[in-house]
């Protein structure tokens, strides 16, 4: 009864209700725009709300953190910039659609399928929280090391066109994310004993850059060129549309909550990871992957919104961010006088179940507010190009600014766009360079540690990798992906194929 | 918007007076944070700043500015007018910059306004680990050398200068450190398992050790922390520890050196007076973390002694990229 009191918390006081829905209406629009992160929303709200009771000031941070992973989706869409580096998949196959002037189904399935998804993750918190944060923990270095390795594989799918330029924008990728001062040891690495280097390249910085500018520039190829007139007829999906899809999203969001629930991977990776999977399970859309295919916008958003629950997962079991807005949620909990740890359930589950009835309600009102006001955000993109260009690079400056206050990510995003316009030009695709830089250091820290762990010997590396069956499942993951994108796998299938009928 | 943009004018206008203690604030302070959203840093001082503010009367606004364990906070505040609208608001780490060979600045560039507070070190272990206090462990890291995990966060992080200690008091150990960037992520490894030991600021691990998720060893103190009663401090295993203890981590505001003095009296006494407030207090102990409001002659005395002790410390256990000696760090006691 008290457990329910809790959960009803949000619902039965007018005043938690408003601010979680003001919440989730500014975090659409903070996640909508790039460079403006939730994770900077939510830190500026921390001294924001200090004098505040705990309740009010965590709805307001629930709901940008809900609202914020779901507005990334908009910029993909519309113009083919992420707001987020959770959305960056979104943008694959969102943009195609916008561009066929089907933005509105695009936004409408993306919103259905971020609530479906959202629900998802806060289902498995409050359903399965310790189980899954015993997962969460069995990961060793060299678990993560492998899960970096299954994401390098993704290359493959992220690459329109030539896998050998692909490969070649993952290896770019990963070097910039090795740029700067290594946190493990301290040393400068690819620095060329620069002082800009030294703090490494800042990923928004590129994200922002290689999308933002890189798209301003390709549009003034048709500067005259008349915009596409949206039709926004049917914004709700038909109960069809969302049954067809549901055995995916349902496949997608448990890739969400996992990786979500990982401390240190976030929705980012999720959503990439999701994007893949859809892309090998989908055996016949509607349209190729990468030209508007449905399956693209549903796997990536369901991920990346059933990630916000399982980023609360080892949060409020263990006091382990999941991700980096749950960290700073916990400095929020302990300056309220909260001890934010594995004794948070124990001594307070209120606060529990009020975060789960938070973020049910975030959601919920993620799909009205996501539901509500596409023709305002449509016109957007009909815009003529000579007002549309110049504010998307207004955008991406105060974006790459807003970041690190630093000017020189201005400098770097500014670079990174010009670069990315010629890659473009050459037919490298740019998903890759983004996958690289978010993976390279997971992969790199992580396989330095396994191996240091093991006192620098192979041998007892491949003991420990064998000896766990978590290690060896993920193994055996990446070998048969890798093996399934090479010609030997067609091969064998052929022969497989051929004897089976016998 | 259109009010901030003429409030953020007149304020521009207003600095151009030149600064006055009496005036002073008469715009927005900068509070620079030199570690991310989320860390103690952040936390301990987005939790003090609204209570000196309102004896201040001004605003400091708090911006996290990352990256190169903090030397890119600390040049930036280093580089800004020293008038009193900068503040760096950091931890210990530029006191070991120069000998780690991270930089050339510390807070000999700075003026203290208020040394907050300080950490004890608490040893703690992986549940399932085959020892449960310290002298255990140490037993059973020279009988299996080779054997034992222990977590680090990098050169000069706590964990290596508690793990110097460790290898100057009780003779070279033979463990294996494995990196991570920092206490948080070690701490989970360790409740994962894949580190068996971690040296970190009892505030971190309090919540773990409470709930029976990790094994305390022993207080790097040279007494008990009634934070955690029967945990026994390290002295009392072996003595030879009570030449580098009490040792802990520290958080501090500064300000650049040459800022005007009635300005820094002005900060000093609005810090020790937020600090005293209850809320924060009560915060500072259930994290276990000692409250120091130190300034002025008596804070610069506590940095370089700081400094002293564990750069020779680092030194001494062969850590350091260039000897203390070089930048004139004096070895404690000559």
């Amino acid at each position: 009864m008290e457990t329910l009191l809790a959960f009803l918390t949000v619902f039965s006081h007018p005043q938690l209700l408003l601010l979680v829905g003001l919440g989730t209406f500014a975090g659409v629009y903070v996640g909508a725009i790039p460079g403006l992160s939730v994770t900077m929303a939510v830190s500026i709200l921390i001294s924001f709300t200090f004098s505040w009771d705990v309740y009010p000031a965590i709805s307001l941070m629930i709901g940008i953190y809900m609202g914020g992973v779901y507005g990334g989706s908009r910029t993909a869409i519309l113009l083919n910039i992420p707001g987020a580096p959770s959305a960056i998949a979104t943008a694959m196959d969102g943009y195609p659609m916008a561009k066929r002037g089907e933005a509105g189904t695009a936004i409408g399935v993306t919103t259905v399928m971020s609530f479906i998804g959202g629900f998802i993750g806060i289902g498995v918190l409050a359903l399965a929280a310790p189980f899954v944060s015993d997962f969460a923990l069995k990961f060793q270095p060299r678990d993560y090391m492998l899960l970096a390795v299954l994401g390098i594989l993704l290359v493959g799918s992220l690459s329109t066109g030539s896998l050998v330029k692909g490969i070649f924008a993952g290896a770019l990728g990963i070097a910039i994310g090795a740029v700067g001062r290594d946190a493990l040891t301290f040393t400068e690495r690819f620095t060329f004993d620069l002082q800009i280097m030294e703090g490494g390249i800042s990923f928004i910085a590129v994200m922002i850059g290689m999308f933002g500018v890189s798209e301003a520039l390709m549009q003034l190829h048709h500067v005259d060129k008349t915009a596409v007139r949206q039709k926004i007829s049917r914004i709700i999906p038909s109960m069809s549309t969302v049954r067809k899809h549901l055995p995916l999203s349902m496949q997608t969001s448990t890739i969400g909550v996992i990786i979500g629930a990982l401390p240190g991977t976030g929705g980012d990776i999720a959503a990439l990871m999701a994007y893949d999977h859809a892309k090998r399970v989908t055996k016949n859309p509607d349209r190729p992957f990468g030209e508007g295919a449905m399956e693209g916008l549903v796997a990536p958003e369901t991920a990346n919104n059933s990630a916000v629950g399982g980023a609360f997962i080892p949060m409020m079991t263990l006091g382990i961010p999941g991700d980096a807005v749950t960290a700073i949620m916990i400095g929020a909990l302990f300056i309220h006088g909260l001890n934010p740890g594995p004794m948070l359930m124990v001594d307070n589950p209120d606060m529990f179940w009020f975060i789960v009835g938070a973020l049910v309600t975030a959601n919920c009102f993620m799909l009205f507010f996501g539901l509500t006001g596409i023709k305002l955000f449509t016109k957007i993109v009909e815009m003529p190009r000579s007002v549309l260009i110049p504010m998307i690079m207004l955008l991406s400056i105060v974006g790459a600014y807003a970041v690190n206050n630093s000017i020189s990510d201005v400098y770097w995003m500014l670079g990174f766009g010009v670069f990315g316009y010629f890659m473009r030009h050459y037919g490298y695709p740019l998903g890759p360079v983004i996958l690289g830089v978010i993976l390279s250091r997971l992969l790199d820290d992580n396989w330095r540690r396994a191996i240091i762990s093991e006192r620098e010997d192979m041998g007892r590396f491949f003991e420990g990798l064998f000896s766990s069956p978590l290690s060896t499942v993920l193994l055996i993951a990446v070998v048969l992906i890798f093996v399934s994108q090479t010609p030997l796998w067609t091969r064998a299938k052929s022969i497989l194929l051929r004897r089976s009928p016998r | 918007m259109k009010r901030i943009i003429l409030g953020a004018a007149s304020a521009l206008a207003l600095s151009l007076a030149t600064a006055h203690a009496q005036d002073y604030p008469s715009k927005e302070i900068q509070g620079i944070i030199q570690w991310g959203a989320g860390g103690s840093t952040d936390t301990v001082m987005r939790a003090v700043t609204p209570h000196a503010e309102e004896v201040l009367g001004g605003t400091v606004v708090m911006q996290n500015m990352t990256g190169a364990v903090g030397a890119i906070a600390l040049n930036h505040v280093t580089n800004a007018d020293a008038d009193g609208y900068t503040l760096l608001m950091g931890a210990e780490n530029p006191m070991l910059y120069k000998i780690m060979g991270l930089g050339d600045k510390d807070y000999s560039e700075f003026t203290p306004i208020s040394i907050l507070a300080r950490g004890t070190p608490l040893l703690v272990a992986n549940v399932d680990a085959p020892f449960n206090d310290y002298a255990e462990m140490i037993a059973y890291v020279k009988a299996n050398p080779g054997e034992v995990r222990f977590g680090a966060t990098g050169p000069g992080g706590l964990p290596s200068v508690v793990t110097a200690m460790i290898n100057t008091v009780e003779g070279e150990l033979d463990v294996i450190a494995v990196p991570y960037d920092g206490d948080g992520p070690a701490l989970t490894a360790l409740q994962g398992g894949a580190i068996d030991v971690m040296p970190a600021v009892l505030g971190a691990a309090i919540e773990g050790v409470r709930a029976g998720n990790m094994k305390p060893l022993a207080v790097f103190d040279v007494a008990e922390n009634d934070k955690l009663p029967g945990v026994p401090a390290v002295s009392s295993f072996n003595a030879g520890y009570e030449t580098y203890l009490p040792w802990g981590p520290f958080f501090g505001v500064f300000a650049p050196k040459g800022t005007p003095d009635d300005v820094v009296a002005k900060l000093s006494d609005a810090y020790a007076q937020g600090a005293a407030n209850a809320d924060f207090v009560e915060l500072m102990d259930n994290r276990g973390f000692t409250l120091m409001g130190i300034s002025g002659a008596e804070a610069e005395e506590f940095l370089s002694k700081w400094q002293q002790g564990t750069a020779w410390l680092l030194q001494d256990a062969g850590l350091t990229k260039s000897s203390p000696e070089e930048f004139g760090i004096a070895r404690p006691g000559e």
